[in-house]
């Protein structure tokens, strides 16, 4: 198998060393891995309106993702932007190659779950954290029984869920920038939710909504640390 | 700044919307979920069916409606546009001048109200919710619940508004002042303006929910009642009138029905009906290979019940009759000339909308598509952004120092508010590139502030024979079934044409479904044959008849107040069933 570790855009910029934490992972599983940086799938435009830039920006990332057996993405939403919707950009015979393409990224979460070798991992970490369920992961990949079925291989790991599970974060990519205060109502829910919990860790499988509750955390005043699934299995890989 | 977002930050900052949503959303989702779990397990498949075979067949089932209308002597109207569905109400109701009107979301989108108003005619909004708000004059911000936006002491200010007079702030006495009014009002008016939720092809009746009993009192109290409805609201027979039924209370309002369900045939003597079938687009959405699923939509209200956008901002801030997702959608269609443009802006497309529709309506996806449509029309300045952007992922060299120069600015930014001013409702600061770890962190979570949810145990699974079920579901609406029933003054006996378990409901057939004497009875004694209970709304078809029928569902009743039931609004509290 010939895997390649998609690093999304913005986890480049908001958490430089996670495509570390999640290669760590994956090697620990017996995979080779390579690296794609320096892409992005296309949701920022594709989500405000802007198809063709949206279509250039994928095209480089299902370019660079040839040759490869399995694509593994640290990001729900990523993924479903390319499983679901960058194909649809694509006319013709075009559209069936990128389809073919896309049907090869898997998230990264639900693709630990489902590798033979999981079993073996033998994760073990002490603590208490709380899940935040992402919606794309939700409801676009339907991942959520694999994640927190991961999330159950750790040993001496606790996993309080959140009342309201199914509600979104407010982040929503440039909806958080356009619409402040609404992005900001969804977001005081949330932290609500997340306070009650009563951790000081919170995990998820997408950054993207981490970093808006974290910057909510911090603006209201909660002692909130937000780590990726990979930052959490790096840390209980033995 | 766009005028949705100008609109919902007022609304955030001034009214505080989600303290009065959140909690009351929240939990009508999750009713509303149990509550489709108690109907077949195929009730959205097969009310997504009816509807997407009424939108590919529309005109030759409004070909088989106006034939049946014939027959039966209902008038069947046609208006192109809002202008002209006023100009058809404005001419059926003549010299009519005191009109009682029940809730219509297309009499929202025409207009109707204020231009009948505007013509001089006597209108009274009689729904409990359209009165309040109607006080109001900022309209409806939900549409089933039009005046959720208001909690008890806030109506309370507006009925003093209107000058009544309320020692407190209760919701059962806020609604029957309300029914008061309005019954009174209904004493004495010349025409009844209901809407229709299915218009039945093969009978040519239409299919009308509500739970107060105006619509009752609205369609056989005045001599002429006039129903207005969208034209794509024909269902091709009774089959698809009850699949729809089976999933439009439970979505909206987690009630197993309404407690009336009217089947309107023709006219009683002396009477007239008429419907107006609004257009005012409809034929161009249909056109419309994307959108044209959206005019599958029921008006249920799931979608808003279930969004979380709508919950911090509210209804009003849509600035449009349709609000929340299905008003994000069908706004910007409707209305092509860019005012409500913005609205496909107003979702993070968690996909929630999509999740809940009862009938299949990829919201989320629609909004998507409105969102790339408006794309052309954006600003100079947002379009060169997203081309610069698509220039700098068009390379990884690019797209790496695009990273890199994000992280500088970031940690150049330190830890400062995403947004200034202390007026701001955005909590939030810069995100920080590779926070700190606390070593700690892990090990010292506090006991969770509420009890973590607790699998339930599975309710008893053995399934309780019909007349049981019957029984315990129609007690759960406050219904008393009883072996016998002696009689009393002012009480109305009736014989049921059939009963139904998992909804408690009653079916009223011909006479026994007049609605004069069945509101004005002290106490209703309704007589079922254990014999005739069907398991599901969708098994009664064979007893609904041809004629005028009524499916009663406990008690009249309203939740306009902050969703707290008040039985006996128009109608008695007092309905027995006696099985035997």
């Amino acid at each position: 198998m010939r895997v390649a570790l998609f690093d999304p855009c913005y986890l480049g910029v908001l958490r430089p060393s996670d495509a570390g934490h999640a290669r760590r992972v994956l090697e620990a599983l017996g995979d080779e891995v390579a690296l794609i940086d320096g892409r992005c799938c296309g949701q920022p435009a594709f989500n405000s309106g802007f198809r063709g830039e949206a279509k250039s920006a994928g095209l480089q990332l299902l370019r660079a993702a040839r040759g490869f057996d399995a694509v593994v993405v640290a990001s729900g939403s990523c993924t479903s932007m390319v499983t679901h919707y960058l194909p649809g950009l694509f006319d013709g015979s075009k559209a069936a190659g990128a389809r073919h393409m896309a049907a090869r990224f898997h998230e990264f979460a639900s693709y630990v779950n489902a590798h033979p070798n999981a079993g073996a991992l033998a994760l073990k970490l002490n603590g208490v954290v709380a899940y935040h369920d992402s919606c794309h992961l939700r409801r676009e990949l339907g991942a959520t029984e694999a994640v927190t079925a991961l999330l159950g291989r750790v040993q001496g790991l606790e996993v309080r869920r959140l009342a309201n599970e199914a509600e979104c974060c407010g982040f929503g990519g440039a909806f958080s920038v356009k619409l402040p205060e609404v992005s900001g109502g969804m977001l005081r829910a949330k932290l609500e939710d997340v306070s009650a919990t009563g951790v000081r860790v919170l995990v998820s499988t997408d950054v993207s909504c981490l970093a808006q509750i974290e910057a909510g955390a911090r603006g209201t005043g909660v002692m909130l640390e937000t780590w990726s699934i990979a930052e959490l299995l790096a840390k209980a890989l033995p | 700044m766009s005028a949705y977002r100008e609109r919902a930050a007022t609304e955030i900052r001034e009214e505080h919307p989600a303290a009065t949503l959140t909690p009351i959303m929240r939990k009508l989702v999750d009713d509303s979920a149990a509550m489709l779990t108690r109907g077949p397990a195929d009730a959205r498949a097969r009310a997504t069916a009816a509807r997407a075979y009424a939108i590919d067949h529309l005109e030759e089932l409004q070909g088989q409606v106006r034939a049946n209308f014939m027959r039966r002597g209902i008038g069947y109207h046609r208006a192109a546009t809002d202008t002209e569905a006023v100009a058809i109400i404005l001419r059926l109701l003549g010299d009519a001048k005191r009109v009682a009107k029940s809730k219509s979301m297309v009499g929202e989108e025409v207009g109707l109200t204020h231009a009948l108003r505007a013509a001089g005619i006597d209108l009274l909004e009689t729904d409990i919710g359209e009165y309040i708000v109607d006080i109001e004059g900022r309209g409806p911000s939900h549409i089933t619940a039009p005046a959720i936006h208001l909690n008890r002491a806030r109506i309370r200010e507006m009925l003093a508004r209107g000058g009544a007079e309320l020692p407190d702030d209760d919701p059962v006495r806020l609604s029957r002042f309300v029914r008061d009014i309005v019954g009174t009002f209904f004493a004495d008016c010349d025409a009844g303006i209901t809407g229709a939720n299915a218009v039945i092809a093969s009978s040519g009746r239409l299919m009308v929910v509500e739970n107060e009993g105006n619509v009752s009192l609205g369609v056989s109290h005045p001599k002429l009642h006039i129903a207005i409805t969208g034209m794509e609201k024909v269902v091709a027979d009774e089959a698809g009138a009850l699949a729809i039924l089976e999933v439009l209370a439970p979505s909206a309002t987690a009630q197993p029905l309404t407690s009336f369900t009217h089947f309107l045939a023709e006219p009683d003597a002396g009477q007239e009906r008429h419907v107006v079938f609004v257009d005012n687009g409809r034929s161009r959405i249909l056109m419309e290979q994307r959108y044209r699923d959206i005019l599958k939509c029921i008006r249920c209200g799931a979608c808003m019940n279930g969004c979380p956008v709508y919950r911090a901002a509210g209804g009003l801030s849509y600035g449009s009759p349709y609000m929340g997702p299905i008003g994000a959608v069908l706004s910007p269609l409707l209305w092509p000339d860019g005012r409500y443009a913005d609205l496909p802006g107003a979702s993070s497309l968690c996909g929630r909308c999509t999740e809940v529709c009862p009938v299949g309506i990829p919201l989320h996806r629609m909004l998507l598509d409105l969102r790339a449509d408006a794309a052309p029309k954006a600003s100079i300045r947002e379009k060169a952004a997203w081309k610069a952007w698509a220039a700098t992922f068009g390379t990884a060299r690019g797209a790496r120092a695009a990273s890199a120069l994000g992280r500088i600015a970031l940690r150049a930014a330190g830890s400062i508010p995403l947004r200034r001013g202390a007026e701001s409702a955005d909590p939030r600061l810069l995100p920080l590139v590779e926070p700190e770890r606390d070593p700690a962190a892990l090990t010292s979570a506090a006991a969770p502030r509420h009890p973590l949810a607790v699998v339930a145990l599975e309710e008893i699974s053995t399934e309780p024979d019909l007349e049981t079920l019957f029984r315990q579901r129609a007690a759960a609406l406050g219904v008393l079934v009883v072996a016998a029933a002696a009689s009393r003054d002012g009480d109305r006996h009736l014989r049921a044409t059939a009963g139904i378990a998992s909804t408690g409901s009653l079916v009223l057939s011909g006479p026994a479904a007049a609605r004069r004497p069945l509101l004005a009875a002290r106490r209703v004694v309704v007589h079922l044959d254990p014999a005739l209970i069907v398991r599901y709304p969708s098994d009664v078809g064979p007893y609904l008849g041809d004629g005028d029928t009524l499916i009663l569902t406990g008690a009249s009743r309203t939740a306009d107040i902050e969703k707290i039931i008040v039985r006996g609004i128009h109608g008695s509290e007092e309905l027995v069933v006696v099985v035997g």
